[in-house]
């Protein structure tokens, strides 16, 4: 399917794509449907459908200088550019753009890994830099860092952190955009800006101190439309000598509010790394009976799910718990901890998880030698990259809502009980939002729930059922006051509509922004719900 | 798992693949240099095939990509064929576009009792010029 920038006629798309030849190469520009074809969303529920987003060609630079060409070369054109680092952003759009017709800027092949230290704890990489680059690279110098990397490795250190994505070990870390230190960035003029103490001549500490002096505009760039992110350093974890796990129950469904308040503490005196929540009443689900209490109009009651969970023999809640650090230090946070949760909450138990020196064997990383059922993926866990994640995608893939809640029990509960009532004319959503729903705790300060629902490219009906129910979830959160944490183009602007306080102030400021920066739209206009004069009715 | 039947049914196809003269091969004349076989659906046969390499994998192909296929996409050449569950052809494929490689040949399989649930397969050969050989 061929489609054209918007705005522009055949001849000038023409036009425009010899001079985008001229600045990188005729290998490195595509246009034909079989070379766009890399570029779709496969995981998109609109998959053939009119709101499928489509790119009219992709363009893959070398260097920064290239990447100035081409803006330059789109700004005259006034064609959008859609940058892309490692583009696997599926669940979230793949790398397909907001915008029909725009130029996705494929930053492939500026793949250089440009430091890593292990003294001072850093890494400045390049966009194309994969996780599993970055891995390879640390292991092959023998660097005492530990990266966190999201699933699947496949993914960009840039590319992740731009769209505000997480990884699974301690909260300072595992907010990847949060653990970013200074950027270089070509904005829509293509001029190249750097942020932080990169803007100070002669600065050693690019990587160190992100905010410099002033305000601080890296913020801008992620989920953004501001510029094009050239180069970004990211804070690492230095290697911890030692890893050990450990697993609390408690047996009502009440005791989840204190769980959460004791977690709450440890992780934020960085006591732990990401606490895995998981109900074992979830395996219960497949019960006629059961599955209708946990998924009653209105919720069941405590007393319900307690006699359940006591009729079954099984807990109510769980959670897994990571210790980092020394050895003597990981088993005295766990004892600290179990003292700590065992002393308040009547019949909450603890089990000894495994423990052992890092980097893990394979063995440890395949996690086969705990003790009990565990909810961590070892590999995530402990900054392996892994492309393992796959067997949980069905289907063509599927979509991402991930509603962001306060960290507390009752909040839980709340979430629970309402999007579950919010969705239930979509049965495909009690598998979701149900009374054995636990939190995600991969933001180091809150938690979120997850609605991804699989599509089929070969069922549109499924599909078309799977787009109601992301447009009807987002809705159904933002009455309650939960916000999705990140979104596919096709649902940014029914997210960002959402952030409305004071007559949509946050999105008039974008706005503004926009329009001074880039009135034309030349970086990836609509993303983040953020539109250019131009693009706005 | 496969049954027996559906492996000599594919017994057929992989000397076709492996000797180039199905029509498959049409676009990679200069044969193949590896097999890759998702162990999921292949448990303990193809051994060896035309004398072609083996690569074996059980479903995740971290391993085999991260030590041997990555390394080896980085360079010119190499054209691969596979015989491989949907869900590991999606990720192989997608990590080949960024070497500059296509799915040329994809061919569904016949799975359990027949059913076109089985594996896929399929060649993944270089085509852009920067690692295309010659
Ligand atoms: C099974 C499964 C599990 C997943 N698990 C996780 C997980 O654990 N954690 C997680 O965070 N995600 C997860 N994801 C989502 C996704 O795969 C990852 O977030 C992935 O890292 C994003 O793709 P990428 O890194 O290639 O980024 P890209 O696709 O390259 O970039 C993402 C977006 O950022 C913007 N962008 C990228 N580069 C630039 C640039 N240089 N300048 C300006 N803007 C830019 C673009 O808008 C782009 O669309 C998962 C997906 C699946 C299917």
């Amino acid at each position: 399917m061929a489609v054209l920038p918007p705005d522009l006629d055949a001849a000038n798309f023409a036009r425009f794509l010899e001079e985008l030849r001229g600045a990188v190469g005729a290998d490195w520009v595509w246009s034909s449907e079989d070379d766009l074809g890399p570029y779709r969303d496969s995981f998109s529920p609109v998959w053939n459908q009119a709101e499928e987003r489509h790119a009219s060609a992709a363009v893959a630079p070398a260097d920064v200088e290239q990447v100035q060409a081409i803006v330059r070369i789109a700004g005259r054109y006034k064609v959008p550019l859609f940058p892309i680092s490692t583009g696997k952003n599926f669940g979230y759009g793949g790398p397909s753009p907001n915008v029909t017709g725009s130029v996705v800027l494929d930053l492939k092949r500026m793949n250089r890994v440009l430091e890593v230290d292990d003294k001072r704890h850093f890494a400045l990489v390049e966009p194309g830099v994969s996780y599993f680059d970055l891995y390879r690279h640390i292991k092959d110098k023998g660097l005492k860092v530990m990266i966190d990397c999201p699933d699947p490795g496949w993914g960009s250190p840039i590319g992740n952190s731009l769209e505000r994505g997480i990884g699974y070990t301690m909260p300072q870390f595992r907010d990847h955009f949060g653990a970013s230190c200074g950027m270089e960035v070509v904005l829509p003029n293509g001029e190249v800006m750097r942020t932080g103490m990169g803007a100070l001549p002669g600065s050693q500490s690019w990587q160190e101190y992100k905010y410099g002096f002033g305000p601080d505009p890296s913020g801008l760039f992620a989920q953004g439309n501001f510029g094009i992110v050239t180069k970004m350093g990211f804070r690492l974890m230095p290697l911890p000598e030692y890893y050990r796990t450990g697993l609390i129950t408690v047996p009502r469904r009440r005791d989840f509010v204190k769980l959460v308040e004791h977690v709450n503490y440890l992780s934020d005196s960085s006591l732990i790394g990401e606490a895995v929540y998981g109900s074992p009443l979830a395996a219960l689900m497949g019960d006629k009976a059961f599955y209708a209490l946990a998924t009653r109009q209105g919720g069941p009651s405590d007393a319900e799910m307690d006699a359940a969970a006591s009729k079954a023999g099984l807990p109510s809640w769980q959670v897994d718990l990571q210790f980092f650090g020394p050895e003597a230090a990981t088993r005295e946070n766990w004892e600290y901890a179990k003292q700590r949760i065992l002393a308040d909450i009547p019949g909450a138990k603890a089990i000894d998880g495994d423990h052992f020196p890092l980097p893990a064997t394979e063995e440890q990383l395949l996690n086969t030698t705990q003790p009990y059922k565990t909810g961590i993926r070892r590999y995530g866990a402990l900054g392996v990259p892994s492309l393992g994640i796959w067997r949980i995608v069905s289907g063509n893939g599927h979509v991402g809502f991930f509603p962001v809640l306060p960290r507390s029990g009752e909040a839980v509960f709340e979430m629970q009980r309402a999007m579950c009532d919010g969705l239930r004319e979509f049965p495909l959503a009690g598998r979701f939002f149900n009374a054995t729903t636990a939190p995600l705790y991969w933001h180091s300060y809150a938690f979120q729930m997850v609605f991804a629902p699989s599509v089929k490219h070969d069922d549109p009906a499924l599909n078309a059922e799977v787009h109601a129910a992301m447009k009807k979830a987002v809705a159904v959160a933002a009455e309650h006051g939960w916000g999705d944490y990140r979104a596919a183009p096709i649902y940014q602007d029914d997210v960002a509509d959402t952030y409305s306080f004071n007559n949509h102030a946050l999105r008039r400021f974008h706005e503004q922004l926009k329009d001074a920066i880039d009135p034309d739209g030349i970086v990836a206009p609509g993303r983040g719900g953020i539109w250019p004069r131009r693009f706005r009715k | 798992m496969i049954s027996r039947r559906d492996l000599m049914k594919w017994g057929a196809v992989v000397p076709a693949l492996v000797g180039g003269s199905a029509r498959a091969m049409a676009a990679v004349p200069e044969g193949l240099d590896a097999l890759v076989v998702d162990s999921r659906h292949a448990p303990g046969v193809i051994a060896n095939p035309g004398g072609v390499r083996v690569l074996r994998f059980d479903g995740d192909v971290t391993q085999l990509w991260f030590e041997t296929l990555d390394p080896l996409w980085r360079k010119p050449g190499f054209v691969l064929g596979g015989i491989t569950g949907r869900d590991a052809l999606f990720v192989l494929e997608t990590l080949s576009w960024d070497r500059g490689r296509r799915v040329v040949s994809r061919k569904d399989m016949p799975g359990r009792s027949g059913r076109m649930d089985g594996p896929i397969s399929w060649v993944i050969a270089p085509v852009h010029p920067s690692v295309k050989k010659g």
